[in-house]
């Protein structure tokens, strides 16, 4: 039981990681982790040892992902405003970002959050095209298909930030 | 030896570690033969470092007590909506306090600010029914805008500017009147060089509280709204929650800087 519990919160920063790519906000983010281990905490049984812890966790933070964005829609909650971004309507830009990383997970919020996880857990995490496939339930085709999407969008958002950068410094 | 065609799919097989490795030399060849693929395999190869970079600070960071601190037995399963949902919420109460505190000291009203989600619906149906049209987007067009802006701002009772989004790349194609739940509203209509259009609605709602921005999404479109200083602002387009953003960022400086004036 314990081997099992380190082992668990071994993956805490790779889980950190994934969450913020996937949420960007801060708290979102470590809420989500921390849903997710209390989640995998009462499932263990659900864990075949022997198995990546990595995966299993994963697949736990999947399974919340989809569905807090689930209820989002059917419910029509409203979302705020994440608070680095409500930080910089009121104040300078925080220093723990820069603009080029910033640039990064803003182009990676534009990608839709189906392809974005595909992209993460094989191009971030290192998953194979079937491990990614287990963690999302989806077929192994169909993870091909969302990374490549993923990417092209990816380029789009990241060459669109680039530009808007040269212009700024031009307008200077 | 392989002697397969390989097509762009495989610059993800190959990035991706999923192509076999008797096929890599013929692919390296393939590539060489094909300067657009090679570039787009660079570029992908790059933006994948990026994005690896990027992430990679976040490892180093000390976990938080609350997550290294998570109890080996929990007394309950998790139950209701998760922790990070009602986080998002009360992130409204924090931003209103600590974001907009100085901003609007002295103003802030607690409260449930339903009006909002209203000014938010008005502004996504108004903006899906006029965004669709050719010839009728605007009742009164940019070429005119003095004259819309006056008469806008007579009509809703509330001294109006027209934001300026071109640093985001939308230019101002005009504005109508509305009619919004028992007052007049104002739509102004942007439009970037691909054609994509966002609306800025405006309505006087003297019995309004502040809020933060929030974003509502329905029929395909979604809008960030806010209340401010009696007046209930929505940004809405079918464009990316980023660009739409950006817009509502640039919309707020702008509007909560005119209306000290």
């Amino acid at each position: 039981m314990d081997d099992k519990k380190r082992a668990i919160l071994a993956e805490i920063p790779r889980l950190r990681r994934y969450a913020r790519a996937l949420l960007h906000d801060r708290e979102a983010a470590d809420d989500l982790v921390q849903d997710s281990l209390e989640r995998a905490l009462s499932r263990l049984d659900s864990w075949r040892s022997g198995g990546s812890p990595q995966r299993w966790l994963l697949t736990i933070m999947h399974n919340l992902f989809i569905d807090h964005k689930r209820r989002m829609v059917r419910h029509r909650e409203v979302r705020p405003l994440s608070q680095d971004v409500a930080d910089s309507i009121v104040s300078p830009p925080t220093q723990f970002e820069s603009v080029v990383s910033r640039e990064v997970f803003e182009a990676l919020q534009a990608i839709a959050p189906e392809r974005r996880e595909a992209l993460l857990l094989v191009a971030v995490e290192g998953f194979t095209y079937a491990e990614a496939a287990s963690v999302l339930g989806i077929p192994t085709g169909t993870v091909m298909s969302r990374i490549a999407r993923a990417r092209e969008e990816l380029r789009a958002s990241l060459d669109d930030a680039a530009r808007r950068r040269t212009i700024r410094v031009v307008e200077k | 030896m392989t002697n397969r065609e390989f097509s762009e799919s495989d610059i993800h097989l190959a990035l991706d570690g999923e192509m076999p490795v008797e096929e890599r030399s013929a692919f390296e060849r393939w590539l060489e033969i094909h300067p657009d693929m090679q570039a787009r395999s660079h570029r992908f190869a790059t933006d994948r470092d990026r994005l690896c970079e990027t992430l990679a600070g976040i490892l180093d960071e000390s976990v938080p007590p609350r997550l290294s601190g998570v109890p080996l037995v929990p007394e309950e399963g998790v139950k209701g909506p998760p922790r990070f949902f009602w986080r998002a919420l009360a992130a409204v109460a924090i931003l209103i306090v600590g974001g907009l505190g100085g901003f609007i000291a002295g103003r802030v009203h607690w409260g449930v600010p339903l009006s909002g989600e209203t000014v938010a619906d008005r502004a996504i149906a108004a903006h899906v029914l006029y965004a669709a049209e050719k010839r009728h987007v605007v009742e009164v067009g940019a070429d005119q805008k003095d004259h819309l802006v006056d008469w806008l701002s007579k009509s809703i009772g509330v001294h109006l500017i027209t934001p300026d989004f071109s640093g985001a790349g939308f230019e101002l194609m005009g504005g109508r009147l509305l009619p919004s739940a028992h007052r007049p509203a104002a739509q102004f209509m942007y439009q970037n060089r691909s054609g994509a259009r966002v609306s800025l609605y405006v309505v006087g709602d003297p019995g309004s509280r502040e809020t933060s921005f929030h974003l509502l999404e329905e029929d395909g479109a979604r809008a960030f709204y806010w209340l401010d200083n009696g007046r209930g602002y929505a940004v809405a387009g079918a464009v990316s929650e980023n660009t739409l953003l950006t817009l509502a960022n640039l919309a707020y400086t702008q509007l909560a800087f005119s209306e000290t004036k």
